[in-house]
């Protein structure tokens, strides 16, 4: 799975919660509460609520990726089939020395914050 | 007894998101840019029980969004059918709306592109203040009661034409009576509802309770000291977004 304490539990929080299945919704918070505590559940239901907001405004409004986030996420966009994805044709393809410089980026971000996190 | 009064829930609510959606429900009641506050919060009303609507359900298995008609279900009173309309497609199925529907929207003439981005500021406080509740399986908030007064029309005199389908405050712009929504590089999900300042004011707003502080955003190690870590935290950001399917 992801890797991340808990992933599972969360992930099936966010399905059962954006799907509306209240069941699959009741148990989900009980895997919730039982792997990670109560205040983990709540702060987890309020990322559900923010991101139900968030994804609104960006299709209501038709807004591009900002091209910096489309240079350096072109490679993993291409390759998790996020481009299929109805919005994306309101983002240019990246392509050429903004594709390779997005590749580079992408490289060293990661490491980048690693160092960001340890100070 | 005040809105958002949460200590008979089974589990421990920060104060600070109890706060934050009393600003809203504040800001729902009163009188905006181009709706009144009855207006807003009949708005807020269909946007609420356009959840579980037949007719939204069948578009969104449809190979097209546009190629089913019929009638709404959900609390429409006060409620013009255009608006009600839009109101279920942003709720319903937003990852399939296109410029050529609001185009079409707006050139009936009944709403401007400032009723518009008001109307999506409205639901998509809801969709987030509800989409927590619906969450935890706690009750929803009673909508509260309209102030009376007119709508101001107040329209940023920055906001132009742009990438986007509605016009907005460009970067560097935001200044003014608009100085505290963003300063500098602003990203486009910021600069989206500009056209209509308090949308962007309260999104900032519940952003900061339910997610990150916007300023922490750029960072993925920042974390307000929440009970979950940030790589927990976008993993539920991502997965939401994911089953939405929003490409941004």
């Amino acid at each position: 799975m992801s890797g991340v304490p808990g992933g599972e539990a969360l992930t099936a929080l966010a399905e059962a919660a954006v799907g509306g299945d209240e069941q699959a919704l009741r148990a989900a918070r009980e895997s919730v509460r039982r792997a990670l505590g109560d205040e983990a559940l709540v702060d987890a239901a309020a990322v559900v609520g923010n991101f139900e907001r968030m994804v609104r405004i960006a299709d209501g409004t038709g807004i591009p990726l900002d091209e910096p986030m489309a240079m350096i996420t072109a490679d993993m966009r291409a390759e998790l089939s996020i481009d299929a994805y109805g919005g994306a044709e309101r983002t240019g393809e990246i392509r050429g020395a903004k594709r390779l410089a997005g590749r580079l980026l992408s490289r060293v971000l990661p490491t980048a914050f690693k160092l960001l996190a340890r100070r | 007894m005040a809105a958002f009064d949460y200590s008979s829930a089974p589990f421990p609510i920060r104060a600070d998101l109890s706060e934050a959606y009393r600003i809203t429900w504040r800001w729902l009641a009163r009188p905006g840019s181009w709706w009144t506050g009855a207006e807003k919060l009949a708005i807020a009303a269909a946007s609420r029980s356009a959840r579980g609507c037949a007719l939204c359900a069948e578009r969104k298995q449809a190979l097209s969004p546009f190629a089913v008609d019929g009638e709404h279900e959900g609390e429409h009173a006060g409620v013009a059918e255009e608006t009600v309309d839009t109101v279920h497609r942003l709720v319903g199925d937003p990852s399939r709306l296109s410029r050529s529907w609001l185009e079409k929207l707006l050139a009936q003439g009944r709403i401007s592109d400032g009723h518009y981005v008001e109307l999506l500021g409205i639901v998509v406080c809801m969709a987030s203040i509800d989409g927590f509740h619906r969450a935890l399986g706690l009750p929803l908030e009673p909508l509260p009661a309209p102030e009376p007064g007119s709508p101001s029309g107040y329209r940023p005199a920055t906001a132009v034409p742009g990438v986007a389908w509605v016009p907005m405050i460009p970067d560097g712009k935001a200044d003014g009576a608009e100085s505290d929504l963003y300063s500098g590089r602003a990203p486009n999900v910021l600069r989206a509802m500009s056209l209509v300042p308090d949308c962007v004011r309260q999104m900032r707003s519940l952003s900061m309770a339910q997610y990150v502080p916007i300023a922490m955003v750029p960072d993925p190690t920042a974390n307000p000291g929440r009970a979950i870590s940030r790589a927990q935290i976008e993993l539920v950001a991502g997965r939401v977004s994911a089953l939405n399917e929003c490409f941004y």
